[in-house]
């Protein structure tokens, strides 16, 4: 036996269980590799093996802002619920927050810097260091800086807010480019605008469903995609049943029965493109039965004249009857509330279909008060002015001058504009034309695979930032990011690049931006925001205060005003009622159907298609899994003998894409719908090759008020191959034939 | 084998689960309830179902412990879709038990439908014999792609070729609360302390969970509302979800 104390005995066992005391034990003739239960002698203060930690977070897997916690077992992370004491989730997710494990375990991770090995887009690629990634981007835009020549350098990124657009923003004003720009394809850019018109002020308000008795919603997907999913769903819950005694209705008009228009009361399948319109006339119905008894009455009756029930039923296919019901509950509920989004808001009439809507909600008095459309002030928590997407006439303008050969550095960051634009805007041949794009990409997708040089980012899961909600919740609200596991490759968070970057170019860069991390800057900038609110009575340390907010994930203020509640003027809504309907691409002789792309709630604008968790979640209207298809009414699919399964031909103006054919019984008769998300070439392997991207067919045609575009406007015509495909459904009998499924026996009748 | 054939009748008498401490029960409110689909991936996190590939779901060969229900009703423009969420109802008189020729299926203490993995030599016989069709067979031992297998949830083992898997109503979560309750001065677990996966994520807040022997918990209120029902109760397999039959204004 060896000579080994008691104490030390324990010492191992402490350290290494059995395995270890064993070795000893039996000394030198062992002499296996201890493998160790517990990988550290003296683990970190969080780390305990068997407990759970829970850290909260900012979810990014859409822009709502959502507060997340995330389940930590021995440094991995398990599971992501929200946050219960965030006022966006309160404590709820939806399916692609869930999957948002998926996006840091993601086996198609770029985990290293990689430069282009290849042609451009080829998608070889070769690893290089960190330090000279950093030093070719670095030196490259320092020499642009010094000969002046910065605004040859772009930065085009998703939809980012807080502190990392602060730090955009200033990384690219001292570098002398003022070509920093945001593009989303989801963002709700027409009702930006359309609010602008309307209310005088682009921050989005707060539409308070949740305290609303009658929601008329023009084609917004408000519990699937539009704004804030999870948010508006608990709103829905307590429309429905959170008040005793008290159900709210909802009423959907839209040509196909989206997720939302599933769960209302009535779904209208009013004729796309007329959704203003349709509006207009339930805004004369209500003035001219003396709804409205505002001074300015008569004004909106001059201005509303053209748009009597009987002349707005025949374009829109909705009979008087119905208008005129629409208006009376609209008019008598005690707190309706008008909202317009998705296709509604995407014609070539978008901003003026919104203000039409944005006029039901003036003249029933719905504007600042519970239930209806509450206002948000500019900037509740932060000082800093926030970057708002530049939206469709940016990218244009930066293909442009991509294809005129002014831009000479493009940084791209989580952004895929490649997928996400129609085709003919060219915007990929455009990049041809640009010697240096640099990504910074967690994931290889079509537009990073264009790039010379990938600087794989972090996962929102392992970086710092910080975010404030928009739209907002009617009282000051900040929420923190922090990492919840350290990063799991040889990866930066983008804001480090940054910081990296700006250290590489020298001169006033580094003095300017002095953090170190971007930890630090999040810090600086809080302990700022904190300075400037402790003068207001909060006497707490700022330490204190930033391991609390960090705690909790949020800083708030409810109770506070934000300062936006005052209700604008109408004249501008007035002034701006014009006719709104939207032009089609197309004629319709030639292509007589409307394509209806829809986003869906499992893939967005298709960022989600490479999560396998949602490639394996049905889709919620028609249970298909991986891969895409093209909704037809069944009257339509039978007078063309189209049967599910087959492969579509669809033509647009200015493209095609092959896709089998689905049978959908809630869509209209004039217009196939494609759900967008699919039709990757180049994001990982579980977006595949599956399935078409219905965007690339989208004729470039925009919003004429707002220049965005008008993906909801072109018209299609369709034709068999002769090919059949299998659709994957997990669905099978979808009629209940009189069984007690949906309701107890005696209600079917 | 005598006593085991005497506990078997006990198991069957009527009333049995009055004998017990609790019995967990859920209500999905439909009227709430969007189709969304935010409980199906929490499902599928919290209990490591396996992610199956294109070809076995092409099979029929899913894995889905909660799946949502579609069912149209109507014809075009008047036409409705009804969302129902459909997951093992953790019935009181459930066809599978008694099916099981290896009772690797059997009702517990807490008035569970249990599923004991060791136990099941894939018969299937189950499977066949739930009206629910919530019982979901292993045809292969699923992997992760590298480092998915990370994200795996400890509390709850993976499963592998073989053996019937199905909704537990996520016992591991029961038992970690009746653990602290019990190294709480032993008392009882109180209501709200154990949410299943699919419960916690409900964005709309339809779904509810707790002890329905408790007369106060929120559950047992809920069960009392006229709406309420139980789907295909004729066949009398007194399932443990009561399910609120949607409302109109």
């Amino acid at each position: 036996m060896s000579k080994i104390s008691r104490r030390d005995l324990l010492q191992y066992i402490g350290a290494g269980g059995v395995g270890a005391v064993g070795g000893v034990l039996y000394g030198e003739s062992v002499q296996r590799n201890v493998e160790l239960l517990i990988p550290q002698v003296v683990p970190p203060d969080d780390y305990s093996p068997g407990v759970a930690s829970w850290y909260n977070t900012v979810c990014n897997q859409c822009s709502a802002g959502c507060g997340i916690s995330v389940r930590i077992r021995e440094g991995k992370a398990k599971k992501i619920e929200g946050n219960p004491v965030h006022p966006v989730s309160q404590g709820r997710t939806c399916a692609r927050g869930q999957a948002g494990l998926n996006a840091l375990y993601n086996p198609d991770r770029i985990r290293t810097p990689l430069q282009n090995a290849g042609q451009r887009g080829s998608g070889s690629f070769e690893e290089i260091s960190w330090g000279d990634a950093l030093a070719t981007v670095g030196s490259r835009l320092g020499r642009l800086k010094i000969e002046n020549n910065a605004s040859r350098v772009r930065l085009l990124t998703g939809r980012v807010r807080g502190r990392l657009d602060e730090l955009f923003a200033q990384f690219m004003g001292l570098l002398g480019s003022d070509h920093y720009q945001q593009y989303d394809f989801t963002y709700p850019s027409a009702l930006m605008a359309a609010n602008k018109t309307s209310y005088g002020t682009d921050v989005l308000p707060y539409y308070d469903i949740k305290n609303a008795t009658f929601v008329l919603s023009f084609g917004a997907d408000y519990l699937g995609t539009w704004i804030s999913p999870v948010h508006h769903s608990l709103a829905y819950g307590h429309l429905r049943h959170g008040q005793e005694g008290r159900r709210g209705k909802t009423v959907q008009i839209e040509p196909r029965m989206s997720l939302t228009g599933a769960s209302a009361d009535e779904w209208i399948p009013a004729r796309p493109g007329t959704e203003g319109l349709l509006a207009l006339g339930i805004a004369h119905a209500l003035v001219s039965d003396g709804r409205y008894q505002g001074s300015d009455r008569d004004e909106w009756s001059t201005a509303l004249a053209a748009f009597s029930p009987a002349r707005v039923s025949a374009e829109t296919e909705v009979s008087d009857d119905k208008i005129s019901q629409l208006a009376r509950e609209f008019g008598a509920s005690a707190a309706s509330l008008a909202i317009a989004g998705g296709a509604a808001a995407a014609g070539t009439n978008a901003v003026a279909s919104v203000v039409a809507v944005n006029a039901l909600n003036h003249i029933a008095g719905n504007l600042g008060k519970p239930g209806g459309v509450i206002f948000n002030s500019e900037q509740a928590f932060s000082s800093a002015a926030a970057s708002r997407p530049a939206g469709h006439q940016g990218v244009l303008d930066l293909t442009e001058a991509m294809e005129a050969g002014d831009v000479e550095v493009l940084l791209v960051h989580d952004a895929n504009p490649v997928y996400a634009l129609p085709e003919n805007v060219r915007f990929q041949q455009a990049l041809q034309n640009v010697p240096l794009i640099v990504a910074l990409s967690s994931f290889p997708d079509e537009t990073t695979e264009m790039a010379d040089l990938i600087l794989p980012t972090n996962t929102y899961l392992e970086s710092w930032g910080d975010d404030v909600p928009d739209p907002g919740v009617g009282f000051p609200v900040a929420s923190i990011s922090q990492p919840v596991v350290a990063p799991l490759y040889d990866t930066l968070s983008a804001g480090d690049i940054v910081l990296s970057l700006a250290r590489q170019i020298g001169g006033e860069l580094p003095i300017r931006m002095r953090w170190g991390t971007m930890e630090e800057f999040i810090r600086d900038r809080w302990r700022e925001e904190y300075n400037k609110r402790e003068s207001a009575g909060e006497a707490q340390e700022f330490e204190a205060f930033w391991q609390a907010s960090l705690e909790a994930g949020v800083w708030g203020q409810p109770g506070a005003d934000s300062g936006g509640n005052s209700v604008p003027s109408t004249s501008s809504t007035i002034a701006s009622i014009a006719n709104p309907v939207s032009m089609f691409a197309g004629g319709e002789s030639d292509y007589p159907l409307v394509l209806h792309p829809y986003l869906t709630a499992t893939f967005l604008d298709g960022r989600g298609a490479n999560l396998p968790w949602l490639q394996e979640l049905p889709d919620p209207m028609t249970s298909v899994v991986y891969g895409s298809w093209a909704e037809l009414n069944p009257a339509t699919a039978a007078e063309m003998g189209i049967k599910d399964g087959d492969v579509l031909e669809i033509s647009s103006p200015t493209g095609t894409v092959r896709v089998p054919a689905l049978t959908f019984p809630a869509i209209r008769p004039d217009v196939v719908a494609m759900p967008i998300g699919q039709g990757h070439k180049g994001y990982g392997r579980y977006a595949g090759d599956r399935g078409a991207n219905p965007i690339h067919v989208v004729a470039n045609q925009i919003d004429t008020q707002s220049g965005e575009l008008a993906w909801a406007a072109t018209r299609v015509k369709i034709k068999r191959t002769g090919e059949k495909l299998q659709i994957i459904k997990t669905d099978g009998v979808t009629r209940t034939l009189g069984r007690q499924i949906l309701a107890p026996k005696n209600d079917h009748g | 084998m005598s006593t085991f054939v005497e506990k078997l009748r006990s198991y069957r008498k009527p009333g049995y689960y009055d004998e017990f401490d609790y019995h967990w029960t859920m209500t999905i409110d439909l009227d709430r309830c969007t189709g969304c689909e935010a409980c199906v991936v929490a499902c599928q996190a919290e209990n490591n179902l396996p992610i199956v590939g294109e070809e076995r779901f092409a099979q029929s060969r899913e894995i889905k412990w909660i799946r949502i229900e579609r069912y149209w009703e109507g014809e075009y423009p008047n036409v409705k879709m009804g969302f129902i969420p459909m997951l093992c109802q953790q019935c009181d008189d459930a066809p599978c038990e008694t099916a099981c020729p290896v009772y690797a299926t059997y009702h517990n203490q807490d008035g569970l439908n249990t599923q004991i993995y060791n136990r099941c030599i894939g018969t299937r016989t189950c499977a066949v014999y739930c009206p629910y069709e919530v019982r979901y067979f292993n045809w292969f031992t699923y992997t992760w792609d590298e480092p998915l297998e990370q994200q795996l949830n400890p509390d709850v083992s993976v499963r592998e070729k073989g053996v019937m898997e199905k909704c537990t109503f996520c016992i591991q979560r029961i038992r970690i609360a009746k653990d602290n309750a019990k190294d709480d001065d032993e008392r009882r677990v109180r209501d709200g302390e154990v949410v299943p996966a699919c419960v916690q994520s409900c964005p709309t807040e339809a779904m509810v969970f707790g002890n329905s022997k408790d007369p106060g918990s929120k559950v047992s209120k809920m069960m009392k509302n006229p709406r309420g029902y139980k789907v295909l109760e004729e066949l009398n397999t007194s399932p443990s979800i009561v399910y609120l039959t949607k409302a109109h204004s």
